[in-house]
Protein backbone atom coordinates (compact mmCIF):
# COMPACT_ATOMS: atom_id res chain seq x y z
CA UNK A 1 0.00 0.00 0.00
CA UNK A 2 1.95 3.08 -0.83
CA UNK A 3 1.77 5.51 2.15
CA UNK A 4 0.56 8.38 -0.31
CA UNK A 5 -2.93 6.81 0.37
CA UNK A 6 -2.13 8.60 4.12
CA UNK A 7 -1.90 11.99 3.10
CA UNK A 8 -5.18 12.20 1.45
CA UNK A 9 -7.62 14.11 2.87
CA UNK A 10 -10.68 12.21 3.28
CA UNK A 11 -9.36 9.33 5.26
CA UNK A 12 -8.00 11.13 7.69
CA UNK A 13 -10.88 12.83 8.43
CA UNK A 14 -12.43 9.73 8.87
CA UNK A 15 -9.87 7.90 10.79
CA UNK A 16 -10.14 11.18 13.33
CA UNK A 17 -14.24 10.70 13.34
CA UNK A 18 -13.91 6.90 14.34
CA UNK A 19 -10.99 7.61 17.12
CA UNK A 20 -13.35 10.08 18.76
CA UNK A 21 -16.76 7.67 18.45
CA UNK A 22 -13.99 4.99 20.03
CA UNK A 23 -12.57 7.63 22.91
CA UNK A 24 -16.30 8.80 23.31
CA UNK A 25 -17.88 5.09 23.57
CA UNK A 26 -14.88 4.63 26.14
CA UNK A 27 -15.64 7.59 28.09
CA UNK A 28 -19.39 6.70 28.60
CA UNK A 29 -18.95 3.09 29.33
CA UNK A 30 -15.46 4.65 32.23
CA UNK A 31 -13.51 1.28 30.98
CA UNK A 32 -15.99 -0.78 32.19
CA UNK A 33 -15.94 -4.78 31.81
CA UNK A 34 -18.69 -6.81 30.94
CA UNK A 35 -19.25 -7.68 34.96
CA UNK A 36 -19.93 -3.97 35.16
CA UNK A 37 -22.07 -3.51 32.69
CA UNK A 38 -24.47 -5.98 34.31
CA UNK A 39 -25.00 -3.72 36.69
CA UNK A 40 -27.64 -1.07 36.48
CA UNK A 41 -26.18 2.48 35.97
CA UNK A 42 -27.74 5.56 37.20
CA UNK A 43 -26.57 9.42 38.60
CA UNK A 44 -26.78 9.02 42.41
CA UNK A 45 -27.17 4.99 43.51
CA UNK A 46 -28.91 6.27 46.82
CA UNK A 47 -32.26 6.39 44.83
CA UNK A 48 -32.35 2.41 45.20
CA UNK A 49 -32.63 2.70 48.98
CA UNK A 50 -36.31 3.91 47.82
CA UNK A 51 -38.48 1.53 45.73
CA UNK A 52 -38.19 3.23 42.01
CA UNK A 53 -40.81 0.79 40.78
CA UNK A 54 -43.52 2.43 38.44
CA UNK A 55 -46.09 0.69 39.56
CA UNK A 56 -46.09 -0.13 43.62
CA UNK A 57 -50.06 -0.91 43.43
CA UNK A 58 -50.12 -3.67 40.66
CA UNK A 59 -46.53 -4.80 42.07
CA UNK A 60 -48.29 -5.64 45.43
CA UNK A 61 -51.31 -7.16 43.36
CA UNK A 62 -49.22 -9.46 41.22
CA UNK A 63 -47.07 -10.76 44.21
CA UNK A 64 -50.22 -11.17 46.59
CA UNK A 65 -52.42 -13.91 47.01
CA UNK A 66 -55.87 -14.13 49.45
CA UNK A 67 -56.67 -17.80 50.96
CA UNK A 68 -59.96 -18.62 52.38
CA UNK A 69 -58.03 -20.12 55.69
CA UNK A 70 -57.00 -18.83 59.00
CA UNK A 71 -54.77 -21.68 59.86
CA UNK A 72 -51.56 -19.49 59.63
CA UNK A 73 -49.04 -22.74 60.79
CA UNK A 74 -50.32 -24.72 58.18
CA UNK A 75 -50.09 -21.87 55.51
CA UNK A 76 -46.42 -21.89 56.96
CA UNK A 77 -45.66 -24.93 56.63
CA UNK A 78 -46.89 -25.44 53.12
CA UNK A 79 -44.47 -22.18 52.07
CA UNK A 80 -41.54 -24.18 53.79
CA UNK A 81 -42.56 -27.49 52.02
CA UNK A 82 -42.79 -24.83 48.58
CA UNK A 83 -40.04 -23.16 48.96
CA UNK A 84 -37.87 -26.63 49.96
CA UNK A 85 -39.55 -27.94 46.33
CA UNK A 86 -37.67 -25.07 44.51
CA UNK A 87 -34.56 -25.53 46.06
CA UNK A 88 -34.47 -22.36 48.72
CA UNK A 89 -32.39 -22.70 52.05
CA UNK A 90 -34.89 -21.72 54.64
CA UNK A 91 -33.46 -19.32 56.72
CA UNK A 92 -36.01 -17.31 58.51
CA UNK A 93 -39.01 -18.98 59.69
CA UNK A 94 -41.13 -17.14 62.26
CA UNK A 95 -44.89 -18.26 62.92
CA UNK A 96 -45.35 -15.69 65.16
CA UNK A 97 -44.23 -12.76 62.87
CA UNK A 98 -45.71 -15.07 59.63
CA UNK A 99 -42.72 -14.69 57.83
CA UNK A 100 -41.11 -17.56 55.82
CA UNK A 101 -37.75 -16.15 54.27
CA UNK A 102 -34.89 -18.16 52.45
CA UNK A 103 -31.75 -17.73 49.54
CA UNK A 104 -30.08 -19.87 46.71
CA UNK A 105 -27.12 -19.35 44.94
CA UNK A 106 -28.08 -19.07 40.76
CA UNK A 107 -24.69 -19.41 39.08
CA UNK A 108 -24.49 -16.35 36.94
CA UNK A 109 -21.42 -15.31 37.44
CA UNK A 110 -17.39 -16.17 37.04
CA UNK A 111 -14.86 -13.68 37.03
CA UNK A 112 -12.99 -12.59 33.84
CA UNK A 113 -9.36 -13.20 35.01
CA UNK A 114 -7.70 -16.00 37.22
CA UNK A 115 -9.01 -18.77 39.47
CA UNK A 116 -12.39 -18.68 41.36
CA UNK A 117 -12.57 -20.73 44.65
CA UNK A 118 -16.05 -21.44 44.65
CA UNK A 119 -17.15 -19.14 47.40
CA UNK A 120 -20.90 -21.01 47.74
CA UNK A 121 -21.56 -20.41 51.70
CA UNK A 122 -21.35 -16.70 51.00
CA UNK A 123 -22.56 -15.24 53.98
CA UNK A 124 -23.10 -11.55 53.62
CA UNK A 125 -23.56 -10.33 57.26
CA UNK A 126 -19.92 -11.85 57.67
CA UNK A 127 -18.69 -9.65 55.17
CA UNK A 128 -19.87 -6.65 56.93
CA UNK A 129 -16.78 -5.36 58.83
CA UNK A 130 -16.96 -1.73 60.51
CA UNK A 131 -14.06 -0.41 58.81
CA UNK A 132 -13.95 2.63 56.68
CA UNK A 133 -12.53 0.09 53.92
CA UNK A 134 -11.80 -3.12 53.33
CA UNK A 135 -10.66 -5.69 50.72
CA UNK A 136 -12.39 -9.04 50.59
CA UNK A 137 -10.95 -11.16 47.70
CA UNK A 138 -12.96 -14.61 46.44
CA UNK A 139 -17.03 -14.09 47.12
CA UNK A 140 -17.11 -11.17 45.15
CA UNK A 141 -17.86 -12.39 41.68
CA UNK A 142 -20.76 -14.46 43.32
CA UNK A 143 -22.50 -11.49 44.84
CA UNK A 144 -25.07 -11.06 42.28
CA UNK A 145 -25.84 -15.13 42.41
CA UNK A 146 -27.98 -14.47 45.36
CA UNK A 147 -31.80 -15.54 44.99
CA UNK A 148 -33.74 -14.36 47.32
CA UNK A 149 -37.16 -15.03 48.51
CA UNK A 150 -39.36 -13.70 51.77
CA UNK A 151 -43.27 -14.60 52.25
CA UNK A 152 -45.10 -12.94 54.38
CA UNK A 153 -48.18 -14.13 55.89
CA UNK A 154 -50.99 -12.03 57.24
CA UNK A 155 -54.68 -11.72 58.55
CA UNK A 156 -56.94 -9.90 56.23
CA UNK A 157 -59.89 -10.61 58.03
CA UNK A 158 -61.55 -12.51 60.17
CA UNK A 159 -61.78 -15.63 57.52
CA UNK A 160 -58.88 -15.32 55.34
CA UNK A 161 -55.07 -14.66 54.97
CA UNK A 162 -52.74 -12.70 52.57
CA UNK A 163 -50.01 -14.57 51.40
CA UNK A 164 -47.19 -12.04 49.94
CA UNK A 165 -43.65 -13.22 48.02
CA UNK A 166 -41.44 -11.36 47.09
CA UNK A 167 -38.15 -12.03 45.44
CA UNK A 168 -34.75 -11.00 44.22
CA UNK A 169 -32.46 -11.70 41.72
CA UNK A 170 -29.54 -10.60 40.37
CA UNK A 171 -29.49 -7.20 42.36
CA UNK A 172 -32.91 -6.17 41.19
CA UNK A 173 -36.52 -6.99 42.70
CA UNK A 174 -38.56 -9.61 40.71
CA UNK A 175 -41.40 -7.73 38.73
CA UNK A 176 -42.50 -10.19 36.50
CA UNK A 177 -45.57 -11.52 37.37
CA UNK A 178 -45.32 -14.57 35.38
CA UNK A 179 -42.72 -16.33 38.19
CA UNK A 180 -45.20 -15.52 40.94
CA UNK A 181 -48.30 -17.13 39.48
CA UNK A 182 -46.14 -20.25 38.98
CA UNK A 183 -45.30 -19.70 42.82
CA UNK A 184 -48.65 -19.61 43.70
CA UNK A 185 -49.84 -22.49 42.08
CA UNK A 186 -47.00 -25.14 43.58
CA UNK A 187 -48.51 -23.38 47.08
CA UNK A 188 -52.41 -24.17 46.13
CA UNK A 189 -51.27 -27.79 46.07
CA UNK A 190 -49.39 -27.65 48.90
CA UNK A 191 -52.39 -25.94 50.48
CA UNK A 192 -54.63 -27.94 48.82
CA UNK A 193 -56.69 -24.59 48.74
CA UNK A 194 -57.72 -22.00 45.56
CA UNK A 195 -55.47 -18.92 45.77
CA UNK A 196 -57.73 -15.84 45.10
CA UNK A 197 -56.02 -12.39 43.72
CA UNK A 198 -55.99 -9.13 45.55
CA UNK A 199 -58.35 -7.92 43.47
CA UNK A 200 -61.71 -9.61 43.18
CA UNK B 1 -5.05 1.95 6.19
CA UNK B 2 -8.19 1.68 3.99
CA UNK B 3 -11.37 3.66 4.43
CA UNK B 4 -13.27 0.64 4.75
CA UNK B 5 -10.94 -1.01 7.30
CA UNK B 6 -11.38 1.97 9.53
CA UNK B 7 -14.96 1.60 9.15
CA UNK B 8 -15.02 -2.19 9.99
CA UNK B 9 -12.93 -1.55 12.96
CA UNK B 10 -15.52 1.39 14.23
CA UNK B 11 -18.52 -1.22 14.17
CA UNK B 12 -15.99 -3.84 15.43
CA UNK B 13 -15.17 -2.08 18.98
CA UNK B 14 -19.31 -0.32 18.63
CA UNK B 15 -20.39 -3.76 18.41
CA UNK B 16 -18.22 -5.01 21.69
CA UNK B 17 -19.47 -2.45 23.41
CA UNK B 18 -22.54 -2.81 23.30
CA UNK B 19 -22.85 -6.62 23.63
CA UNK B 20 -25.94 -8.76 25.31
CA UNK B 21 -23.44 -10.08 27.92
CA UNK B 22 -23.04 -6.54 29.08
CA UNK B 23 -26.88 -6.50 30.19
CA UNK B 24 -27.89 -7.88 33.55
CA UNK B 25 -29.61 -11.61 33.51
CA UNK B 26 -33.28 -11.80 34.14
CA UNK B 27 -34.96 -14.17 35.50
CA UNK B 28 -36.78 -16.64 33.70
CA UNK B 29 -40.29 -17.41 34.56
CA UNK B 30 -39.84 -20.62 35.85
CA UNK B 31 -37.63 -18.94 38.47
CA UNK B 32 -40.45 -19.79 41.62
CA UNK B 33 -41.74 -22.81 39.80
CA UNK B 34 -40.24 -26.72 40.66
CA UNK B 35 -38.38 -28.03 38.17
CA UNK B 36 -39.20 -32.01 36.74
CA UNK B 37 -35.97 -33.02 38.70
CA UNK B 38 -36.92 -31.02 42.03
CA UNK B 39 -40.09 -32.62 41.92
CA UNK B 40 -38.24 -36.38 41.33
CA UNK B 41 -36.31 -35.06 44.36
CA UNK B 42 -38.93 -35.08 46.58
CA UNK B 43 -39.31 -38.20 47.46
CA UNK B 44 -35.97 -39.45 47.51
CA UNK B 45 -35.32 -36.77 49.91
CA UNK B 46 -38.24 -37.44 52.30
CA UNK B 47 -39.33 -40.14 55.17
CA UNK B 48 -42.13 -40.74 57.28
CA UNK B 49 -41.55 -42.07 60.35
CA UNK B 50 -43.79 -43.75 63.17
CA UNK B 51 -43.12 -41.19 65.70
CA UNK B 52 -45.17 -39.33 68.25
CA UNK B 53 -43.17 -36.36 69.50
CA UNK B 54 -41.90 -34.35 66.72
CA UNK B 55 -39.72 -32.17 70.00
CA UNK B 56 -38.05 -36.27 70.35
CA UNK B 57 -37.87 -36.36 66.30
CA UNK B 58 -35.95 -33.31 65.77
CA UNK B 59 -33.39 -34.31 68.76
CA UNK B 60 -33.18 -37.19 66.92
CA UNK B 61 -32.28 -35.25 63.76
CA UNK B 62 -29.99 -32.91 65.16
CA UNK B 63 -27.69 -35.84 66.57
CA UNK B 64 -27.79 -37.66 63.55
CA UNK B 65 -26.58 -34.57 61.97
CA UNK B 66 -24.11 -33.82 64.75
CA UNK B 67 -22.80 -37.82 64.12
CA UNK B 68 -22.28 -37.06 60.86
CA UNK B 69 -19.71 -34.22 61.69
CA UNK B 70 -22.17 -31.40 60.72
CA UNK B 71 -22.17 -27.90 62.19
CA UNK B 72 -25.81 -27.31 62.95
CA UNK B 73 -26.48 -23.28 62.06
CA UNK B 74 -30.42 -22.85 63.23
CA UNK B 75 -32.50 -25.23 64.69
CA UNK B 76 -36.23 -23.81 65.06
CA UNK B 77 -37.87 -26.81 67.18
CA UNK B 78 -41.33 -25.16 67.24
CA UNK B 79 -41.31 -25.22 63.25
CA UNK B 80 -39.37 -28.66 63.11
CA UNK B 81 -36.51 -26.70 60.67
CA UNK B 82 -32.84 -27.47 61.32
CA UNK B 83 -30.11 -26.44 59.31
CA UNK B 84 -26.63 -27.86 59.48
CA UNK B 85 -23.20 -27.28 57.10
CA UNK B 86 -19.91 -29.15 56.85
CA UNK B 87 -17.08 -29.07 54.52
CA UNK B 88 -16.53 -32.29 52.21
CA UNK B 89 -13.69 -33.03 54.19
CA UNK B 90 -10.79 -33.54 53.36
CA UNK B 91 -11.11 -31.36 50.38
CA UNK B 92 -11.89 -27.96 52.29
CA UNK B 93 -13.04 -26.16 49.48
CA UNK B 94 -16.36 -27.68 49.28
CA UNK B 95 -19.08 -27.94 51.40
CA UNK B 96 -22.40 -29.46 51.93
CA UNK B 97 -25.40 -27.90 53.13
CA UNK B 98 -28.64 -29.52 54.64
CA UNK B 99 -31.78 -28.17 55.64
CA UNK B 100 -33.95 -30.55 57.55
CA UNK B 101 -38.14 -30.42 58.27
CA UNK B 102 -40.16 -32.43 60.38
CA UNK B 103 -43.47 -32.28 60.08
CA UNK B 104 -46.44 -33.99 62.05
CA UNK B 105 -49.15 -35.75 59.47
CA UNK B 106 -50.97 -37.40 62.12
CA UNK B 107 -50.34 -37.94 65.83
CA UNK B 108 -48.79 -41.18 64.90
CA UNK B 109 -46.47 -40.10 62.85
CA UNK B 110 -44.26 -37.77 61.15
CA UNK B 111 -42.38 -37.05 57.73
CA UNK B 112 -38.84 -35.75 57.72
CA UNK B 113 -37.35 -34.03 54.59
CA UNK B 114 -34.23 -33.36 54.14
CA UNK B 115 -32.65 -30.79 51.39
CA UNK B 116 -29.07 -31.65 50.89
CA UNK B 117 -26.92 -29.20 48.46
CA UNK B 118 -23.33 -29.28 47.63
CA UNK B 119 -21.71 -26.53 46.85
CA UNK B 120 -25.47 -24.54 45.74
CA UNK B 121 -26.19 -28.24 43.62
CA UNK B 122 -29.21 -30.46 45.26
CA UNK B 123 -28.01 -33.65 45.30
CA UNK B 124 -29.46 -36.16 43.73
CA UNK B 125 -28.09 -39.32 44.30
CA UNK B 126 -30.59 -41.51 46.16
CA UNK B 127 -27.98 -43.30 47.79
CA UNK B 128 -27.13 -39.95 49.71
CA UNK B 129 -30.42 -39.69 51.40
CA UNK B 130 -30.80 -43.37 52.05
CA UNK B 131 -27.77 -42.95 54.18
CA UNK B 132 -28.91 -40.00 56.20
CA UNK B 133 -32.22 -41.88 57.39
CA UNK B 134 -29.90 -44.94 58.17
CA UNK B 135 -28.20 -42.85 60.71
CA UNK B 136 -31.39 -40.60 61.76
CA UNK B 137 -32.79 -44.44 62.16
CA UNK B 138 -30.15 -45.41 64.38
CA UNK B 139 -30.14 -42.00 66.14
CA UNK B 140 -34.15 -42.74 66.58
CA UNK B 141 -33.82 -46.42 67.18
CA UNK B 142 -36.80 -47.15 65.56
CA UNK B 143 -37.58 -48.60 61.94
CA UNK B 144 -39.47 -46.53 58.92
CA UNK B 145 -42.63 -47.39 58.49
CA UNK C 1 3.71 38.74 48.55
CA UNK C 2 1.46 39.45 45.72
CA UNK C 3 -1.71 38.00 44.78
CA UNK C 4 -1.32 35.02 44.03
CA UNK C 5 0.95 34.74 46.63
CA UNK C 6 -1.87 35.19 49.12
CA UNK C 7 -4.32 33.98 47.52
CA UNK C 8 -1.86 29.73 47.24
CA UNK C 9 -0.90 30.63 51.13
CA UNK C 10 -4.70 30.51 52.08
CA UNK C 11 -5.08 27.26 50.05
CA UNK C 12 -1.98 25.71 51.49
CA UNK C 13 -3.56 26.83 55.29
CA UNK C 14 -7.01 25.46 54.43
CA UNK C 15 -5.53 22.09 53.05
CA UNK C 16 -3.89 21.52 56.06
CA UNK C 17 -6.60 22.36 58.23
CA UNK C 18 -8.55 20.01 56.80
CA UNK C 19 -6.03 17.08 58.41
CA UNK C 20 -7.37 18.43 62.09
CA UNK C 21 -10.31 17.22 62.01
CA UNK C 22 -11.16 15.74 65.55
CA UNK C 23 -11.16 12.25 65.60
CA UNK C 24 -13.11 10.34 68.11
CA UNK C 25 -10.92 9.37 70.82
CA UNK C 26 -11.52 6.61 73.63
CA UNK C 27 -12.78 9.15 76.01
CA UNK C 28 -15.74 10.34 73.27
CA UNK C 29 -17.27 7.05 72.91
CA UNK C 30 -20.07 5.86 73.84
CA UNK C 31 -21.27 9.43 75.20
CA UNK C 32 -24.42 10.70 74.06
CA UNK C 33 -24.54 13.77 71.84
CA UNK C 34 -27.01 16.18 70.71
CA UNK C 35 -26.84 14.40 67.42
CA UNK C 36 -28.06 11.03 69.02
CA UNK C 37 -30.96 12.68 70.11
CA UNK C 38 -31.97 14.05 66.59
CA UNK C 39 -30.83 10.51 65.36
CA UNK C 40 -33.66 9.45 67.85
CA UNK C 41 -36.43 11.46 67.15
CA UNK C 42 -36.20 10.83 63.52
CA UNK C 43 -35.88 7.34 63.83
CA UNK C 44 -38.41 6.57 66.45
CA UNK C 45 -42.29 6.65 66.78
CA UNK C 46 -44.98 5.36 69.33
CA UNK C 47 -47.80 3.46 68.37
CA UNK C 48 -50.71 2.64 71.33
CA UNK C 49 -51.38 -0.62 71.07
CA UNK C 50 -50.18 -3.61 73.05
CA UNK C 51 -49.94 -5.57 70.27
CA UNK C 52 -45.84 -5.60 69.21
CA UNK C 53 -46.03 -8.66 67.41
CA UNK C 54 -48.78 -7.10 64.95
CA UNK C 55 -46.25 -3.99 64.86
CA UNK C 56 -43.53 -6.36 64.04
CA UNK C 57 -45.70 -8.17 61.02
CA UNK C 58 -46.68 -4.74 59.72
CA UNK C 59 -42.97 -3.93 59.66
CA UNK C 60 -42.33 -6.65 57.75
CA UNK C 61 -45.21 -6.40 55.28
CA UNK C 62 -44.28 -2.67 54.72
CA UNK C 63 -40.09 -3.67 54.11
CA UNK C 64 -40.92 -6.46 51.74
CA UNK C 65 -43.39 -3.53 49.99
CA UNK C 66 -40.15 -1.61 49.72
CA UNK C 67 -38.35 -4.20 48.32
CA UNK C 68 -36.57 -5.43 51.23
CA UNK C 69 -35.89 -9.33 52.01
CA UNK C 70 -36.69 -10.69 55.74
CA UNK C 71 -32.41 -11.41 56.92
CA UNK C 72 -33.29 -12.40 60.33
CA UNK C 73 -35.97 -12.05 63.46
CA UNK C 74 -36.23 -12.44 66.92
CA UNK C 75 -39.93 -11.83 67.88
CA UNK C 76 -39.35 -11.83 71.61
CA UNK C 77 -36.55 -8.93 71.82
CA UNK C 78 -39.11 -7.06 69.35
CA UNK C 79 -36.29 -7.27 66.46
CA UNK C 80 -36.45 -7.46 62.35
CA UNK C 81 -33.87 -7.04 60.03
CA UNK C 82 -33.98 -6.79 56.58
CA UNK C 83 -31.97 -5.98 53.37
CA UNK C 84 -32.15 -5.56 49.83
CA UNK C 85 -29.33 -5.83 47.69
CA UNK C 86 -28.57 -3.25 44.22
CA UNK C 87 -27.20 -2.44 41.81
CA UNK C 88 -24.49 0.96 43.26
CA UNK C 89 -22.86 2.24 39.74
CA UNK C 90 -22.88 5.66 38.91
CA UNK C 91 -22.17 7.53 35.83
CA UNK C 92 -20.32 10.08 37.86
CA UNK C 93 -17.72 7.65 38.58
CA UNK C 94 -17.48 5.80 35.21
CA UNK C 95 -17.23 9.12 33.96
CA UNK C 96 -14.17 10.13 36.62
CA UNK C 97 -12.66 6.77 36.20
CA UNK C 98 -12.80 7.10 32.46
CA UNK C 99 -11.22 10.99 33.31
CA UNK C 100 -8.16 9.73 35.62
CA UNK C 101 -7.52 6.83 32.81
CA UNK C 102 -6.55 9.25 30.21
CA UNK C 103 -4.66 11.19 32.33
CA UNK C 104 -2.55 8.90 33.57
CA UNK C 105 -1.76 7.67 30.76
CA UNK C 106 1.50 8.95 30.71
CA UNK C 107 2.49 7.08 33.93
CA UNK C 108 2.73 3.94 31.35
CA UNK C 109 6.41 4.75 30.79
CA UNK C 110 7.25 4.75 34.32
CA UNK C 111 5.17 1.17 34.21
CA UNK C 112 2.76 2.64 36.54
CA UNK C 113 0.13 2.73 33.82
CA UNK C 114 -3.17 4.34 33.09
CA UNK C 115 -5.09 4.29 36.84
CA UNK C 116 -8.15 2.53 36.75
CA UNK C 117 -9.91 3.87 39.18
CA UNK C 118 -12.19 0.82 41.40
CA UNK C 119 -15.81 1.95 40.93
CA UNK C 120 -18.82 1.23 43.62
CA UNK C 121 -20.63 -1.72 42.30
CA UNK C 122 -22.78 -3.31 44.62
CA UNK C 123 -24.65 -2.11 47.61
CA UNK C 124 -26.83 -3.73 50.48
CA UNK C 125 -28.91 -1.46 52.19
CA UNK C 126 -30.12 -2.56 55.09
CA UNK C 127 -33.20 -1.43 57.53
CA UNK C 128 -32.48 -2.51 61.86
CA UNK C 129 -35.73 -2.19 63.65
CA UNK C 130 -36.64 -3.03 67.41
CA UNK C 131 -40.26 -2.78 68.72
CA UNK C 132 -40.72 -2.62 72.31
CA UNK C 133 -43.04 -1.67 75.83
CA UNK C 134 -42.93 2.15 76.90
CA UNK C 135 -44.78 1.79 79.93
CA UNK C 136 -45.26 -0.41 82.47
CA UNK C 137 -48.33 -2.08 81.17
CA UNK C 138 -47.51 -2.44 77.43
CA UNK C 139 -50.22 -0.56 76.51
CA UNK C 140 -47.60 1.89 74.32
CA UNK C 141 -44.65 0.81 72.32
CA UNK C 142 -42.11 2.25 70.22
CA UNK C 143 -40.67 1.18 67.12
CA UNK C 144 -36.86 2.40 66.56
CA UNK C 145 -35.65 1.81 62.73
CA UNK C 146 -32.20 2.52 61.81
CA UNK C 147 -31.32 2.32 57.72
CA UNK C 148 -28.02 2.12 56.53
CA UNK C 149 -25.84 0.65 53.37
CA UNK C 150 -22.34 -0.96 52.88
CA UNK C 151 -20.84 -0.61 48.90
CA UNK C 152 -18.45 -2.55 47.09
CA UNK C 153 -16.13 -1.60 44.85
CA UNK C 154 -14.77 -3.43 41.87
CA UNK C 155 -11.76 -4.11 40.40
CA UNK C 156 -9.21 -1.49 39.14
CA UNK C 157 -5.41 -1.35 38.01
CA UNK C 158 -2.80 0.90 38.61
CA UNK C 159 -0.87 0.12 35.65
CA UNK C 160 0.65 -3.34 35.53
CA UNK C 161 -0.62 -4.01 39.66
CA UNK C 162 -4.29 -4.87 39.99
CA UNK C 163 -6.59 -3.93 42.30
CA UNK C 164 -8.33 -6.48 43.74
CA UNK C 165 -12.18 -5.92 44.26
CA UNK C 166 -14.25 -5.62 46.89
CA UNK C 167 -13.50 -2.70 48.77
CA UNK C 168 -16.05 -1.73 51.12
CA UNK C 169 -17.24 1.10 52.35
CA UNK C 170 -20.57 1.97 54.86
CA UNK C 171 -22.79 4.48 55.24
CA UNK C 172 -25.41 5.51 57.91
CA UNK C 173 -28.58 6.80 55.99
CA UNK C 174 -29.75 10.15 57.94
CA UNK C 175 -32.16 11.46 55.35
CA UNK C 176 -35.59 12.38 57.06
CA UNK C 177 -37.62 11.95 54.30
CA UNK C 178 -37.39 8.45 54.11
CA UNK C 179 -37.95 7.52 57.78
CA UNK C 180 -41.37 9.79 57.72
CA UNK C 181 -42.38 8.10 54.47
CA UNK C 182 -41.05 4.14 56.65
CA UNK C 183 -43.74 5.43 59.57
CA UNK C 184 -46.59 6.70 56.97
CA UNK C 185 -46.41 3.83 55.68
CA UNK C 186 -45.95 1.48 59.11
CA UNK C 187 -49.22 3.23 60.33
CA UNK C 188 -51.22 2.66 57.55
CA UNK C 189 -50.37 -1.11 57.58
CA UNK C 190 -51.41 -1.23 60.95
CA UNK C 191 -54.87 0.20 60.92
CA UNK C 192 -55.96 -0.66 57.48
CA UNK C 193 -55.86 -4.54 58.20
CA UNK C 194 -58.09 -5.10 54.99
CA UNK C 195 -55.54 -4.61 52.74
CA UNK C 196 -57.67 -2.37 50.22
CA UNK C 197 -55.25 -1.33 47.52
Amino acid sequence: MPPGDLNDRRPRAVRAIALTLVGACLLASGCATPYEWRHDNQWDSRTQIWLAEESQVKLRAAQSRVFDTTDRGRAIEAIVATMQDLGFMVEVLDEELGIVSGKKFEPLERPSVGSDPFYHLYNDQSLLIFTKSYRTWGPFWHRSDLVRLTVTVRKRDESQLVIRASAQYYLRAVEDPIPYQKFFRTLEQALFLQAQSMHP
Amino acid sequence: MKTGAVWTGVVVVAGALLMPGCVAPRPTQDLLAPTEAQMKLRSIQTRTFEVKDRQLAMRGVIAALQDLGFIIERANEPLGLVTAARFAEPNYYDVVAVTVTVRQETAERLTIRANALYNNKPIDDPKVYQNFFATLERSLFITRQ
Amino acid sequence: MGRWGQASACLLLAIQLVGCATPTGPTELFQLTPESTRARAMQTRLFETKDDTELLSASAAVLQDLGFQVEETAHDAGFLRATKERSAREYGQDITRALVAIVTIPLALFRSGPVILPVDLHQKIAAVLIARPVNPDSTRHEVRIMFYRVVWKGDGAAGESAIPPGMQSMEMLRDPVMYQQFFAKLSKAVFLEAFTL
